[in-house]
């Protein structure tokens, strides 16, 4: 199973799109697993995540991320704005899955 | 308007980026992060003690004693007054941890070397308490994060390693790679300070105190400050950058102190000194997160009639009670968009102003209470107040005030929609 990591500042906004993102894929009949957390903490889950999406109002912190996620060759990318504005879960779970390929 | 938009974009946002992701900054930000629990239980326990609300009072002595506060004064030993101790461990450890070093280590080090150079308490051998909260946080960071690079770089260094005879397990080897930083680390600090003594400054804690921190606390707690605060954080956010996350280091190293000399001053009854607090940006300002957009919402409630608008304000009032307004932010959007960046600016900014002013004038307590920045407003106002409801009306006159500035420009938004579809159609 392949699992989501999303970071933003605090995980708070990240959490909502978790939820989202979820029910999309069970409504496509998708195993992916999907979770938020701090930026302060994402360092403890390097390990997890197949595949890493920031927010956008983080998306400063991407080069900083990319290298801490290198040693596993996780794709990280910044969630697109209209996407993270509407809380579109089917549109950022396709987005980590195209990144997966 | 589009040049000076261009040219921020262009190296405002770039240095923001730098900044936000600067790792000496990130560090103290995530230090920061681990001790904040530890520092609600302390504040939750002053507040508890100190409620000026007479029956509660009384019944509290009535159940159990006159002695009954000291509960809520050792949680608070345990935390306001050790907040330097707590966050020069936790910094110097995510300093180490983003070199992928011996982060433990390097945070033991760094809390050795701070020790080193405290100047013991004057009549007894002992820790003085002075220095170990809020007011001896600038020392203790500088601490943490030198000797923390320090102890990093000597750790990497393979001279300094022992060489250990074949036969002797690795992991023994291992034990004894942290001897040489540590002591090499520990030693810079212990020289420092003896050669402070030496030129004359027999507390380098009091020197900092009074040549930098004081002065600049002193400039902190000033509508300018909280004017500057308030804009450059919206002025990031504009931008779709986190703008409360890249100005957290200010926000804790420097208004964290304010408030933390609040709270002592509340504990003995004295005067409460600082207007412009940590907690008097959460509460007061940013109301459903920043840019005060709870007001945005109830303004869209009232005036829009644009199903877009609302079904949006649907999705994010329920975050939105909780000072979480991404979904707002960047589904209006707000971010780069010329009609609310006018009131997304100027209602935090009025807010500021009408706040300072409130509480500068004694119609509103000043701030005395640390409270999670997800605490709903109305609630909020009368925690960080030390429990007055005078902290809750001030929200309700800065929320009536942010529905009016963002009326007219959901109005406008709306307008210019239409005419572009019925252009387009």
């Amino acid at each position: 199973m392949k699992t989501i990591m999303l970071v933003c500042s605090a995980g708070m906004s990240t959490s909502l799109l978790v939820t989202k993102m979820k029910k999309a894929a069970e409504e496509q009949n998708i195993d992916v697993e999907v979770f938020a957390v701090s930026e302060a903490e994402s360092k403890n889950y390097t390990n997890q995540a197949n595949v890493v999406l920031l927010g956008p109002q983080v998306r400063y912190i991407l080069e900083k991320m990319k290298a801490m996620m290198a040693f596993r060759e996780v794709p990280v990318a910044v969630i697109n704005s209209a996407d993270y504005g509407m809380m579109n879960g089917k549109a950022v779970l396709k987005q980590a899955l195209d990144l997966m390929k | 308007m589009k040049k000076i938009m261009a040219f921020l974009e262009k190296y405002f946002v770039p240095i923001a980026g730098r900044i936000g992701s600067q790792r000496h900054l990130v560090a103290i930000r995530d230090g920061f992060v681990v001790i904040m629990p530890i520092i609600m239980a302390g504040s939750f326990a002053v507040l508890i003690n100190n409620l000026p609300i007479a029956p509660y009072q009384n019944l509290m002595t009535s159940m159990l004693g006159e002695s009954w506060k000291s509960f809520g004064g050792q949680v608070w030993m345990g935390s306001f007054a050790v907040m330097s101790l707590l966050v020069n461990f936790t910094i110097s450890y995510n300093v180490a941890k983003s070199y992928n070093s011996n982060a433990v280590a390097a945070g033991a080090v760094s809390l050795a070397s701070l020790m080193a150079i405290m100047q013991p308490a004057a009549e007894a051998f002992a820790i003085p308490y002075q220095w170990t909260g809020a007011v001896g946080l600038f020392v203790s960071i500088f601490v943490a994060l030198v000797s923390s690079e320090v102890f990093v770089r000597l750790l990497g260094n393979p001279r300094l390693v022992i060489k250990m005879p074949e036969g002797v397990p690795p992991a023994v080897a291992k034990s004894f790679a942290a001897l040489f930083p540590s002591i090499i680390t520990l030693s810079i600090f212990a020289l420092l300070k003896v050669f402070t003594v030496l030129a004359g400054v027999t507390d380098i804690h009091a020197l900092v105190n009074d040549i930098v921190q004081a002065p600049l606390l002193k400039l902190a707690n000033s509508m300018g400050s909280a004017l500057t605060i308030a804009f450059v954080n919206h002025l990031l956010w504009f931008f779709g950058l986190h703008g409360s996350n890249i100005l957290e280091p200010v926000m804790q190293t420097v208004f964290m102190q304010t408030l933390d000399a609040n709270i002592s001053a509340f504990q003995a009854g004295a005067a409460i000194p600082n207007i412009v607090t940590k907690p008097f940006f959460d509460a007061f300002v940013y109301m459903g997160g920043s840019g005060t957009t709870i007001t945005l919402i109830a303004a869209i409630y009232i005036a829009s009639k644009r199903k877009q608008y609302r079904s949006l304000a649907n999705m994010a009032a329920g975050p939105g009670l909780f000072n979480i307004n991404e979904p707002v932010i960047f589904g209006m959007p707000i971010v780069l968009n010329p009609i609310f960046m006018i009131p997304f600016i100027c209602v935090p900014v009025v807010t500021t102003i009408i706040s300072y002013i409130a509480l500068a004038s004694g119609i509103v307590p000043k701030t005395v209470a640390m409270i999670p920045w997800t605490t709903p407003p109305i609630i909020s106002g009368y925690l960080v107040t030390g429990g007055s409801v005078m902290g809750s009306l001030l929200q309700i006159v800065n929320l009536i005030i942010g529905i009016a500035i963002y009326m007219p420009f959901v109005l406008m938004a709306e307008k210019l929609d239409t005419e572009k579809a019925t252009e387009e159609a």
